[in-house]
């Protein structure tokens, strides 16, 4: 089987600080990651891999998100594929789940493709979908897990509003939103990583990957950025540290009578 | 096109210190804007000699004026309107109002036609109902071609649609499908020039963006639950009401459910994504058995029972009633974390709560930094004290 | 920076720095009371592949170059205000590489495994009470006896002597095979803690609280043949090579240590007012700031140089006598800088600094003990000046 894994390098949005005086997001020194929710979906990639099976994980982005393919590779993934061009910079999701699906398209065959949630800094979750819009491929979105893979027909576990559902598909499918299943995502061991590099990785550019230059990047886009501003802080409130919980709470209840909250 | 003009510059730096991306730096006192650079205008704002200037490319002259009226996808749960519905519709009244035009609202399900009568009740002029049995459960592959196929017959300018699981997974599909921009999980909504400009956040929600759809229609957004105002309810009005024959085979469909487990311990029956108030239990919590202080804290309030996914990892409660970057996104009126730190990754799903309070042991929980009220404390004493005192607070009002 | 680092140890140093700030800085000030690494710890770190790292890949090793072991090493001194798992990892680290070079496919074939999984500690154990720097002056002795050896004395001043006796593992060791040839009679070889004849004894040491320090007398122990490494009565040559190892990485240490502190001063100096103006703004202490910055740097570009060193010998590339003259340059200094450094820091820190609450504090006592574990700064001296005026005159 082949199954590929679409990951993005992204700023670590945990890390972000917003300077207190201007209210402006700091990116100096913020690391980039590995998309937490895409090293998930290519663990659980891992998870089902049978022996004779290959994983290759694609990522668009500048030539510095080669670091994010190659933990992909540390992490199991057998093979890599970077692209990178100018022109596909400025993209949104539209533009970016075009570049993504001509290189699938490019790929040739597939079974499975695993894409995050979402990315932590765009926050969109569209780029899954839209990329099974495009191969007119079936899709399961907020997956949890896999839970079995036998042939062609997949069982899955995804999420709902109060609970989940089990769902069974035939091969093609998309599949995303592999929450974590374990506390911390692994860091790849010292072994792994020698592996690495050793693993194929190519990069390719708008020429080598073909399709409509005029779908790709800033150009491409369908929606556009205008602006873009910190949201007012949120500022620390009232803390209550009493002697017993009673004299706490009871000013607790004061407080939110007088702001007229209960 | 970005340009910075090197005669006007300075190098004064604001627009260094404005950059979102890490795109510009200053290099001998001139500003140098790197690959990095989305065009998003940061810069542009900030710059006090007009030394950076941007070219967008244009947009040819389509005639959208073929375009009209704005839509909302309604969404309907457990043969009842979501209530997130009706907020879509608040908003889209307002901005169908702003542009002149008609508020539509697409009906689509099994035996949904009688829900029509509580949209026209909140304002809607048109309502477009596609009923069939196989349409009683959602699939994206029967609901994606209905829309799609409605909406490029019909030509709405705008379409929203709700940011529930079922919304995220239908909107992107139906905007791929026909080439459409959409933005998700939007915040704000408002007309300006005539366009739909859409707020939302990102980056973890540490920045916000306005956004627009210049060239396609209908343009489309998805919008979170507990944002927007519901539409209220009207003396008369008599919607229009279309009906759209469909005809769905589920035997086509592909992804087949087997099995549907609902496992939440809110008794309120509300999902944390829309509930108005929340109650939230962290690992201070200590163990599944403690947890029913919390739920009882939020029977009292009739609030939906969330958790901190350290309480979800540990087995304590279902993974659905999770708050929190890999969980759900939250907007209640109120969120009371209990036994919570704090961690960015739970702020960033309930940070847009209105009234934030926490209650924690330990004084430096980062927690206290967003909370309106915060209680030091054992929530083993607080939360069961907090919901007696408030259980006779509100039969009181 | 000066130094580049390829993607690959980039990519080490990442992981392993996950690792580092997740598992062992939230515990670091703890190993001080509990006079000991948690074993989950030791247990990730083994998963991460960090023990004994020089093994051969066929033992399970992960087959890095010296530089890596480096940023291995870096990583864990910025966590751990201890040393603790610094020690852990860098005795391993250089004595497995000795193991490694010149132990028989016997011995590594039983060894390495269990230390690579965490489980057995490898140590070494040269220093007596009476012979510390003068290694020639031993005296425990090995002998032939039947069919292996038999060895006789005392180690003292030995860290992971408890670790090996409860756990399991060993230490490299030297004795006298043919006393009256001096140093071209000694032989380097594996000696198992867990071994009948060896009685272990504790000592109460300065610092690297979660790593023990101890030493064990030697009575009657039976070693078989493949527990010799290189071969006999010519081990004094070989040993050299690990002292080597541990030295370079321990540079690297002193640096990383010194930086972290550094760190935390900067810190503190820029919120700490002192008659209203915080005290970053005093150029008695910035001053002592860049000074400090400068040199630590500098230590850090030397010690990655005596790693990469390392690697070139093994190449075949660099002589045996420039490795040691390098690597005695980089350690000559790293723990006066490094203390000079973090005295410092703990200074600026006023009556904090000098509490047990103070990170610096421990960092201090961790630091100190490099100016004499495996070869003091005076012997580094001696190496240097022999290496410019020749053996003979000097």
């Amino acid at each position: 089987m082949r199954f590929i894994v679409c990951v993005k390098q992204v700023p670590d949005t945990t890390e972000v600080k917003i300077d207190p005086e201007t209210n402006t997001l700091i990116r100096e020194g913020v690391p980039s990651i590995l998309n937490p929710f895409d090293q998930f979906a290519l663990e659980e990639a891992i998870k089902i891999k049978q022996e004779g099976d290959e994983i290759i994980v694609i990522s668009m982005g500048p030539p510095q998100a080669k670091k994010a393919l190659l933990k992909c590779l540390a992490l199991g993934a057998d093979k890599a594929i970077l692209l990178s061009d100018r022109i596909f910079a400025g993209a949104d999701t539209w533009a970016t789940s075009y570049t993504l699906t001509q290189c699938i398209k490019r790929i040739g065959d597939f079974n499975i493709i695993f894409c995050g949630l979402q990315a932590i800094d765009g926050d969109t979750a569209q780029v899954g979908p839209e990329i099974a819009a495009q191969l007119g491929i079936p899709q399961i979105t907020y997956c949890e897990s896999v839970e079995k893979l036998e042939g062609k027909k997949l069982t899955a576990k995804v999420q709902t509003d109060d609970g989940y559902k089990i769902v069974e598909t035939r091969l093609p499918i998309l599949i995303t939103g592999i929450t974590p299943s374990s506390f911390e995502p692994t860091n790849p061991p010292m072994i792994s990583i020698m592996k690495a590099n050793k693993k194929p990785f190519s990069t390719w550019n708008a020429e080598e990957l073909g399709g409509s230059k005029d779908n790709y990047g800033l150009n491409g886009s369908l929606t556009e950025v205008i602006k873009v501003y910190s949201p007012p802080a949120r500022q620390q409130g009232v803390v209550i540290d009493e002697e017993t919980a009673e004299i706490a709470v009871q000013k607790l209840i004061d407080l939110l009578s007088k702001d007229k909250v209960i | 096109m970005i340009n910075v003009d090197k005669e006007k510059c300075t190098g004064c730096e604001l627009c260094e210190k404005a950059c979102p991306f890490g795109a510009i730096t200053i290099v001998e006192k001139i500003a140098v804007i790197g690959d990095e650079c989305t065009l998003c205008g940061a810069c542009v704002d900030q710059c006090n000699v007009g030394a950076i200037t941007i070219q967008r490319k244009k947009i040819e002259d389509v005639d959208l004026s073929q375009y009209q009226d704005v839509w909302i996808v309604a969404e309907i749960k457990d043969d009842k309107v979501r209530k997130v519905s009706f907020e879509l519709l608040g908003k889209a009244k307002e901005l169908a109002d702003d542009l002149k035009q008609k508020v539509c609202v697409f009906l689509l399900g099994d035996n949904v036609k009688k829900f029509a009568q509580d949209f026209s009740n909140r304002g809607a002029n048109r309502i477009y109902v596609a009923e069939h049995e196989a349409l009683k459960d959602y699939y994206t592959e029967t609901y994606s071609s209905v829309v799609t196929g409605i909406i490029s017959k019909y030509r709405p300018n705008i379409v929203l649609y709700p940011a529930t699981i079922n919304g995220r997974d239908l909107a992107p599909r139906v905007a791929a499908t026909l080439e459409l921009g959409l933005t998700a999980d939007c915040t704000g909504l408002s007309i300006h020039d005539g366009l739909l400009l859409q707020t939302r956040p990102a980056f973890g929600g540490n920045i916000m963006a306005d956004i627009i759809c210049p060239a396609t229609r209908p343009q489309m957004a998805t919008v979170r639950p507990n944002v927007m105002e519901m539409a209220p309810i009207q003396d008369s009005n008599n919607a229009e009401i279309i009906d759209i024959p469909v005809n769905i085979d589920l035997q086509g469909v592909k992804v087949k459910t087997k099995e549907v487990i609902s496992e939440t311990t809110s008794e309120c029956g509300i999902p944390v994504c829309e509930a108005d108030t929340i109650v939230s239990g962290g690992r201070g919590v200590g163990s599944k058995e403690n947890f029913k202080l919390i739920e009882d804290l939020a029977k009292v309030l009739n609030a939906a029972v969330g958790a901190s996914r350290a309480a979800v990892d540990l087995g304590w409660i279902p993974k659905s009633q999770q708050v929190g970057q890999s969980g759900t996104t939250v907007s209640p009126k109120i969120y009371i974390a209990c036994g919570i730190s704090g961690t960015i990754q739970h702020l960033v799903g309930m940070k847009s709560s209105d009234i934030i309070i926490a209650i924690n042991k330990d004084p430096e929980a980062t927690i206290f930094n967003v909370a309106n009220y915060g209680i030091v404390g054992d929530l083993c004493e607080i939360v069961p004290l907090l919901t007696k005192a408030l259980e006779k607070k509100l039969s009181e009002n | 920076m000066s130094i580049e680092f390829s993607e690959e140890e980039e990519m080490i140093r990442e992981s392993v720095r996950e690792f580092a700030q997740s598992k062992i800085a939230p515990i670091a000030l703890k190993m001080e009371e509990t006079k000991e690494i948690p074993r989950d710890v030791i247990k990730g770190m083994a998963e991460l592949g960090l023990m004994t790292c020089t093994a051969d890949e066929k033992y399970g090793g992960p087959g890095l170059s010296a530089v890596s072991a480096g940023v291995i090493a870096e990583e864990l001194a910025k966590a751990d205000c201890t040393g603790s798992t610094c020690v852990y990892y860098l005795v391993p680290a250089s004595w497995g590489f000795l193991l490694n070079k010149y132990g028989t496919e016997e011995a590594k074939q039983e060894i390495f495994p269990k230390n690579v999984s965490g489980e057995w500690f490898l140590g070494i154990a040269t220093t007596e009470s009476d012979a510390g720097s003068d290694v020639g002056a031993t005296k425990t002795t090995i002998k032939p006896d039947g069919d292996g050896f038999v060895v006789n004395g005392e180690k003292m001043y030995i860290s992971g002597v408890r670790e090996a006796v409860t756990h399991g593992g060993g230490h490299i060791t030297i004795a006298h095979q043919t006393p009256e040839r001096g140093t071209r009679g000694m032989t380097t070889f594996y000696l198992p803690l867990t071994a009948e004849g060896i009685t272990p004894t504790y000592i109460d040491d300065l610092g690297r609280e979660g790593i023990s320090c101890g030493g064990f007398s030697i009575d009657n122990v039976k070693i078989p043949k493949h527990y010799i490494l290189g071969e006999e009565n010519k081990g004094f040559y070989i040993i050299h090579e690990g002292y080597e190892y541990a030295r370079a990485l321990i540079s690297v240490i002193c640096a990383s240590a010194g930086l972290k502190s550094l760190e935390n001063g900067i810190n503190y100096i820029k919120e700490r007012k002192s008659f209203g103006k915080p005290l970053a703004q005093y150029q008695e202490i910035n001053f002592r700031l860049a000074e400090h910055y400068t040199k630590l740097n500098m230590l850090r570009d030397l010690g990655y140089k005596a790693l990469k060193t390392i690697d070139l010998e093994q190449e075949g590339k660099v002589s045996r006598f420039e490795t040691s003259n390098i690597v005695a340059q980089a350690k000559m200094f790293c723990s006066d800088w490094a203390c000079e450094a973090i005295n410092d820091v703990m200074q600026w820190q006023g009556a904090f600094g000098y509490s047990r609450e103070c990170p610096d504090q421990a960092a201090w006592r961790a630091v100190r003990s490099f100016s004499l574990a495996e070869g003091t700064k005076e012997v580094m001296k001696m190496i240097v000046a022999r290496e410019l005026l020749g053996k003979k005159q000097y």
